[in-house]
């Protein structure tokens, strides 16, 4: 026998498996292994939402790191407060002028003055049409520390829309030195950390800035990653391995909490949850139909069984802890004035318990949304449940994209949205987006009769507490017509672990890493 | 052989050439709007002027057809365009990526072996005895077990347990031993059933009865004689199964934030970043048609026969 080829045959199965071992060894690097062991503290946190770029002009990432800084932010009331920028004012309708603090410097050494927080605002809009078309800027102009912004359009929100995390401030001589591709892996910002490695969809490493203006970190390093899966997000902060855990799974909530060294902080989102009613739909054209099915929304039992108590129930389209939030009693389960509304809107039971009218029962078409929130398919379920009972029958059709389902059909009848719906601690842009003609929130093309003109007032009003009361005004009217119904505003579940002090999460989601974030 | 080579080549490019088309049908079918993704619209108020502006600059408010040209024209040149939430290259993004898939894929194949293997062959060598029940338990457990259930077990015995492994990341080979034995378990079953059907019947041929009759040992037998045969099905099914190991990677990828192609395109799917799918979608289809290329090339090395041209083979 000639063994020569068996011999080749069996050295080459080696020469697979060998370089199967060294493709998986060699890219491998063991870093990160002996942090923390001189000393120094150090943070691990985990969020949901894995990030491809920093790039601060086009993802939050950046800012929840501590890298990045804009000219004013949100307090704890989420009212808009001075944070690069000491102090604002409207000049006139058109103009706004900011002046920054002095004494701050990027990353990088250079100092923060007017011309470069220009330059990184010119990169923003540039590069980031979100940004762009949220400023709506006809100017800028840079003197010392004094930035002035012409905007095309009188914007008295203007200030609300600097909050956002896409309207960081970055150093623009960075970006030049490093390249785009470069900086954006690794931005330049005044934030209390820096970047010493971002690795795409896995983690940031961040060092503290020792040069920070508002106070050095107290923690040296921060390790921070992401994880899409919820289950193992939770394991992950059930082992320790880390520290602050965002988006815990809710079923694990019952063991974490039984673990003395884990806590979970429920925070109310500023997302909010809610049915649109189809204003093409003869079926809820009426509004005490759309009234009754408001009152066949158990919405305590949505809270308690579906979000096991980490939600609120709603009553309007803004956090109720906002200073324009939503105010009073929500609508209860309420069967009997259900059934009462729909018998003086016609609607008679027939032999077999079921609503009709003229003859034709009442059923619902209602589309659910199967995206982002595990809660969103679930909701319709329980209102199914009980407008059943009230003798109307809901047919529910899934859908990934309900504005886009909305978009190409007429056939139903009311369908699940969900939107943040104050996300820069303002309701005026969610109220033009979801309640005029052609808002990128309103699918529907629902209309309200009387809105419009507090509305256009909201639009030409720049003093905050005249701001609140027109928007309180606004959900006014928006409930009376019950064009919406407002279900709940889910809970941020997040875990910290007890050796983590003076840091809270907020319901914006906006400052992660901070300055004052400290381990025992 | 030149000829064979040239005319698989072209047959690949082919191949891409109407798997992209078809994605970018299929892509534009279903529901879905990239403009709302790039604008953010669900952070602020967004006028549909901004939305007609940002449609008209990415060329999406063109026919079909018009914009399947465009992007074949710039794949030509070998730009796949630029994402749309992060505006980097498309290239750049693949090519950041593909290190970790094919260190994950490594690392399955590996544990798909070290697997697959010695199961097969105890399967073979103690037919309907205990070892080959045991082997046929495993393969039912690991074919009717979805990828993600066993990747939480395996992160909840060997990481939130005993601590042992790291549950998420990459960086150390250590990150990389539970996402490949998740990937390696889900696709061993058939390859232990390919490798004990092949072992079964090598070992009922004349040349193993004759070497049995010189009195050569069983064990000898089984690894110098039948394995390397009973091997020619499994590499040559290895290669059409690198299109399943990414399928599958995408799964787990994200499950253990392992940074590679497969977690990258789960999240431009879900955003409809339309040139990032097309580029997985090209990267896929050109890495899937490779594996294949050189699965005929591991035959060849593995059967004299088919290396010197000297019959069939398998």
């Amino acid at each position: 026998m000639n063994s020569q080829p068996q011999i080749q045959g069996r050295n080459s199965l080696s020469l697979m498996l060998i370089c199967l071992i060294m493709l998986m060894a060699g890219c491998s690097t063991d870093k990160d292994a002996s942090a923390g062991q001189d000393g120094s503290k150090k943070a691990t946190i985990i969020h949901s939402l894995p990030n491809e770029t920093m790039d601060p002009h086009n993802e939050w990432i950046a800012l929840r790191a501590g890298v990045t800084e804009t000219l004013v932010r949100l307090n704890e009331r989420m009212e808009v407060a001075p944070w690069l920028a000491s102090s604002w004012e409207a000049k006139d309708e058109l103009t706004w002028s900011f002046t920054l603090r002095e004494g701050i410097t990027f990353h990088d050494g250079t100092k923060l003055d007017a011309a470069a927080a220009k330059a990184s605002f010119e990169r923003g809009i540039a590069d980031s049409g979100a940004l762009a078309a949220g400023l709506r800027l006809a100017s800028i102009e840079a003197s010392g520390q004094e930035l002035i912004f012409k905007t095309k359009e009188p914007h008295p929100a203007f200030p609300t829309e600097l909050v956002h995390p896409t309207a960081s401030i970055i150093s623009v001589t960075a970006e030049k030195e490093a390249g785009k591709e470069a900086f954006n892996k690794a931005p330049v910002g005044t934030g209390p950390f820096k970047v010493v490695q971002f690795i795409p969809g896995q983690e940031i490493s961040l060092e503290r800035y020792e040069g920070y203006w508002d106070g050095i970190a107290k923690l040296n390093t921060v390790k921070f990653q992401f994880n899409a899966d919820a289950n193992v997000r939770t394991l992950a902060f059930q082992s320790k391995q880390a520290d602050i855990v965002y988006h815990l799974a809710p079923e694990a909530l019952a063991a974490i909490e039984a673990d003395p060294q884990l806590a979970v902080q429920s925070v109310t989102s500023l997302r909010t949850h809610y049915f649109t009613y189809n204003p093409k739909s003869s079926n809820v054209a009426d509004v005490k139909v759309r009234k009754a099915i408001d009152m066949l929304i158990d919405r305590d039992t949505i809270v308690q069984n579906i979000m096991l108590g980490h939600a609120l129930p709603a009553n309007g389209p803004f956090n109720p802890n906002l200073p324009f939030g939503n105010q009073g009693e929500y609508q209860k389960l309420n069967q009997s004035e259900a059934l009462r509304l729909l018998e003086s809107a016609g609607y008679k039971p027939n032999a077999d318990g079921k609503l009709t009218k003229n003859g034709q029962p009442l059923v619902l078409k209602l589309v659910a949304f199967s995206g982002i929130n595990p809660e969103l398919p679930l909701i319709p379920l329980i209102v199914q449940s009980e407008a059943a009972k009230a003798g109307i029958a809901i047919e529910i059709v899934s859908a990934e994209f309900p504005d886009v389902y909305i978009l190409d059909h007429s056939d139903w009848d009311l369908s699940t949205s969900s939107y943040l719906t104050s996300p820069r601690g303002d309701g005026g842009s969610f109220l033009n987006a979801a309640y005029l003609p052609g808002g990128s929130s309103n699918a529907a093309n629902v209309q309200v009769n009387g809105l419009e003109p507090v509305l256009k007032e909201l639009n030409a009003t720049g003093e905050v507490e005249k701001r609140n009361q027109l928007t309180r005004e606004a959900v006014r009217i928006i409930n009376e017509a019950k064009v919406h119904s407002f279900i709940i505003n889910p809970n941020i579940l997040v875990g910290v672990n007890s050796r983590i002090t003076d840091w809270s999460p907020g319901a914006e989601e906006f400052y992660i890493v901070t300055n004052q974030l400290d381990v025992k | 052989m030149l000829k064979h080579a040239a005319t698989r080549l072209l047959q690949l490019m082919l191949m891409l050439v109407v798997l992209s088309m078809i994605t970018f049908i299929l892509m534009k079918l279903a529901p879905g709007d990239p403009v709302r993704t790039i604008l953010k619209a669900d952070e602020g108020a967004v006028t549909e002027e901004d939305q007609r502006e940002v449609r008209e600059k990415l060329g999406l408010d063109m026919p079909l057809y018009q914009q399947y040209g465009v992007w074949l024209a710039g794949v030509a040149q070998l730009d796949l365009g630029k994402s749309y939430t992060t505006n980097r290259d498309v290239w750049h993004l693949l090519i950041e990526r593909l290190p970790a898939t094919v260190r994950l894929m490594a690392g399955s194949v590996l544990a798909l072996i070290i697997i697959a293997l010695p199961l097969g062959m105890l399967a073979a060598k103690f037919q309907n005895r205990l070892p080959d029940h045991i082997s046929r338990m495993f393969a039912l457990l690991g074919s009717s077990m979805p990828s993600f259930w066993l990747g939480l077990l395996l992160i909840y015995l060997f990481s939130y347990k005993l601590n042992w492994l790291p549950m998420m990341g990459g960086g150390t080979i250590a990150h990389l031993i539970l996402p490949s034995i998740t990937l390696g378990f889900v696709m061993a079953p058939e390859y232990i059933r390919l490798l004990r059907a092949g072992l079964l019947d090598t070992l009922s041929q004349e040349y193993i009865r004759a070497a049995r009759a010189r009195g050569i040992a069983e064990w000898r037998i089984l690894f110098r004689h039948a394995l390397q045969a009973a091997l020619l099905p499994v590499v040559s099914i290895m290669g059409m199964s690198m299109g399943a190991l990414m399928a599958g990677s995408v799964v787990t990828e994200s499950l253990f934030g392992w940074p590679g192609l497969g977690s990258m395109a789960m999240e431009a799917i879900t955003q409809r970043n339309y040139p990032v799918i097309q580029g997985y979608i090209l990267l896929t289809g050109l890495f899937i048609g490779l594996a294949n290329w050189m699965s005929d090339i591991g035959l060849g090395l593995l059967d004299p026969r088919i290396r010197h041209g000297k019959g069939q083979g398998l």
